[in-house]
């Protein structure tokens, strides 16, 4: 009788109670393993952004000297009309200008420390002079803190030769020298010693890029998408270009940059290193994910608003616009998104199309030639000059910070759209 | 081959005629020679066991089957003397005069206000802003929505329950003013007092729009229809009169899905 229980009962046996048991068990388990998981990928992330930042500070200061500089004794000439002239520089050149602050500088630091101000210090003193002639009538002397040689500059981080090391601490002690922040890192270009680089030249190019990328790939992405989907006949042909897209966002990147080099630059063989030319590279590499990503976004609005549209007499374009369109607008926002991140942290495709040139002078237009942020990144690491580390590191962290804008932009948008509906 | 019955008399007034429609998924034969009248002075029911193809013909009156590459049509559908079928046929002006509601609430994810507002827009039907806001009232008062939601008109549509976004279905097929309205098992996801609504407002609509109305359920046939056809394996078996069809059925297969032998 008792057995008759027993077997007509199998959910009420310690070997059923054992087996919850295990099973409760699994999932803790399981929960615990996933809740690593996220612990350590959070720790990386940031360990990575923590050490990026630590060492990018330093990349935003630069050594400089205290100079102080005697307009009414410089002997320098000019008015108002010729100090504010695009020659000006020129001018300012052509009267010795650099002389004159040699000589200012000597008398301020001694000729050891004056031989020590980098090259183009001068330059920052003209450009303060042009933005504002009136300071060629100043008799007091106005303190300009110039960068120092890059040699100097080690000096103060405690390396480099120890001749230099002692004059670094020597202008330091008497206040001369100091590593100021540097907010010119963010206005200027590529230059040959890390003293005068700055950032904007690579971002610019960056930007106009990437704007290049999105106008290109973004339309024909979705054009193409939503023909696959919407209108394509399901045949050999159609399959076809399925795998051929599929196959195309799979291809390395270093792939597109020989097709750009061997397409667009046989073309257009005036526009090497122009942005035009690598946003076009990039968008070939873009707009398959853009595609699939599409598909997938159009796939996933539900058969019934479609028939719902058409059943009131809407037409196969109008149910597209009206309906399938603004519901899958997000979901294709996402793989822009995705495609575009991509498209900016990429450096292979550009070497090949000549956008690692030596770029000292911002982009003006799309057909200028350029550089781009990872590439800048990465012809910075390879410099032999110490101090082009921590300006690599800067300059990483300004990559992150546009990729956070843009990704935030993009999530904002999507946000919007998926409230309107 | 179908059995009519006697008692039904020769409807003049067809606004719909279907002769010998057969449709074809592929190699398989969904539908097989079906020939029936639609008419405003009274609801078709067509009923029948699950996958016997009666939801597959009330999408040939709209040219629905067209979404579906591997559905082919054969046979006439008239609507008014104009072959529904034919290549000629533009179908979009097609749905704005026979509209159709669905199995499940589709409301579009929009406001409520445009849920109604959309196949006039589309059609062009009001001129001014003022002409769309009288066919929005007009059509949910006609499905009975319009004191429920006449405050609400910017809420989303799909926020709505379940009977209401059917009955803003229903309020969105007729705004585009159509003879005829096709209901693929209207209230199938409804709960009773949902149905019930339901069941009221296609009693009121009908005389005004052709009603044909898919239906699983026996009950609600014979509530609200006073023609039913029953169909299994893709034929029609019997068209009558509702109350013939329930109380004096000719053929056995008829009688036995309507007594729940089987369905």
């Amino acid at each position: 009788m008792n057995n008759m229980a027993d077997i007509s009962r199998p959910t009420r046996t310690p070997q059923f109670e054992a087996r919850l048991a295990k099973r409760y068990r699994a999932e803790r388990n399981f929960k615990l393993m996933g809740q690593g998981a996220i612990v350590f990928s959070v720790a990386v992330l940031i360990f990575l952004l923590g050490n990026m930042l630590m060492n990018g500070i330093g990349g935003f200061q630069r050594a400089e000297l205290a100079v102080p500089f005697n307009f009414a004794e410089s002997g320098l000439t000019g008015d108002e009309v010729s100090l504010t002239a695009p020659s000006a520089v020129q001018t300012l050149e052509m009267q010795g200008m650099a002389e004159v602050v040699h000589f200012f500088a000597e008398e301020a630091l001694g000729t050891e420390g004056a031989d020590q101000l980098s090259d183009q210090a001068w330059r920052d003193v003209a450009a303060a002079l042009t933005s504002d002639p009136a300071l060629l009538s100043q008799t007091e002397p106005v303190l300009f803190n110039l960068p120092a040689s890059s040699d100097l500059a080690s000096g103060l981080a405690g390396e480099g030769s120890p001749e230099m090391q002692a004059l670094a601490s020597k202008l330091a002690s008497e206040g001369k020298l100091a590593e100021n922040w540097d907010w010119g890192f963010l206005s200027r270009s590529d230059a040959t010693s890390p003293q005068a680089v700055g950032i904007w030249g690579a971002l610019k190019g960056s930007i106009l890029t990437m704007i290049i990328t999105l106008v290109l790939a973004f339309p024909i992405g979705i054009l193409a998408a939503l023909y696959l989907e919407e209108y394509a006949p399901k045949n050999r042909w159609t399959d076809l270009i399925e795998v051929s897209i599929n196959n195309l966002a799979a291809v390395p990147s270093i792939i597109f940059g020989l097709l750009g080099l061997a397409v667009f630059l046989a073309v257009f063989p005036n526009l090497r290193s122009a942005p035009l030319i690598g946003g076009m590279t990039l968008a070939l590499m873009t707009m398959p994910v853009i595609v699939i990503s599409g598909r997938n976004a159009i796939k996933a609005v539900p058969p019934s608003i479609r028939d719902g549209a058409l059943a009131v007499g809407a037409s196969p374009v109008q149910v597209v616009f009206h309906h399938v369109l603004p519901l899958a607008l997000p979901g294709m926002l996402t793989g822009t998104i995705i495609g575009m991140a991509r498209a900016l942290g990429e450096t292979a495709p550009l070497l090949l199309i000549g956008m690692r040139a030596f770029v000292a002078t911002p982009p003006t237009d799309f057909m200028s030639p350029a550089t781009v942020l990872p590439v800048q990144i990465f012809l910075w690491s390879d410099e032999i000059d110490r101090g082009f580390v921590e300006r690599t590191s800067a300059a990483i962290v300004i990559l992150l910070l546009f990729l956070l804008l843009m990704n935030s932009v993009a999530i904002y948008l999507r946000n919007k759209f998926e409230k309107t509906w | 081959m179908t059995r009519i019955h006697d008692t039904i008399q020769a409807a003049s007034t067809a606004l719909m005629k279907a002769r010998d429609v057969s449709v074809f998924y592929g190699e398989k034969k969904a539908i097989d020679e079906v020939s029936i009248d639609i008419s405003p002075d009274y609801v078709t029911a067509f009923i029948g066991p699950s996958g016997c193809g009666k939801s597959t013909f009330l999408r040939c009156f709209n040219r629905m089957n067209d979404t579906i590459p591997i559905a082919k049509v054969t046979g006439a559908i008239e609507l008014e003397g104009e072959n529904v079928l034919g290549d000629t046929m533009d179908v979009v002006q097609l749905r704005a005069r026979v509209g159709m509601v669905f199995q499940k609430p589709n409301p579009f994810p929009k406001s409520i206000y445009e849920n109604i507002a959309y196949g006039p827009k589309i059609h062009g039907l009001a001129e001014k802003k003022a002409d769309l806001d009288a066919i929005v009232e007009k059509s949910l008062t006609r499905a009975g929505l319009w004191e429920e939601v006449k405050d609400r008109l910017d809420d989303s549509g799909t926020a709505l329950s379940g009977g209401q976004q059917q009955r803003l279905c229903i309020a969105r097929a007729i705004a585009v003013d159509p003879e005829v309205i096709l209901m693929d098992e209207p209230a199938s996801a409804l709960d009773p007092i949902a149905t019930a609504k339901i069941e009221e407002l296609i009693d009121e609509l009908s005389g005004r729009y052709a009603i044909v109305i898919v239906t699983h359920s026996m009950q609600q046939a014979a509530r609200v229809s006073q023609r039913t056809a029953f169909f299994h394996l893709g034929k029609m078996v019997e068209y009558g009169p509702t109350s013939d069809i329930f109380t004096n059925p000719i053929e056995e297969r008829t009688k036995d899905y309507i007594t729940g032998r089987y369905g």
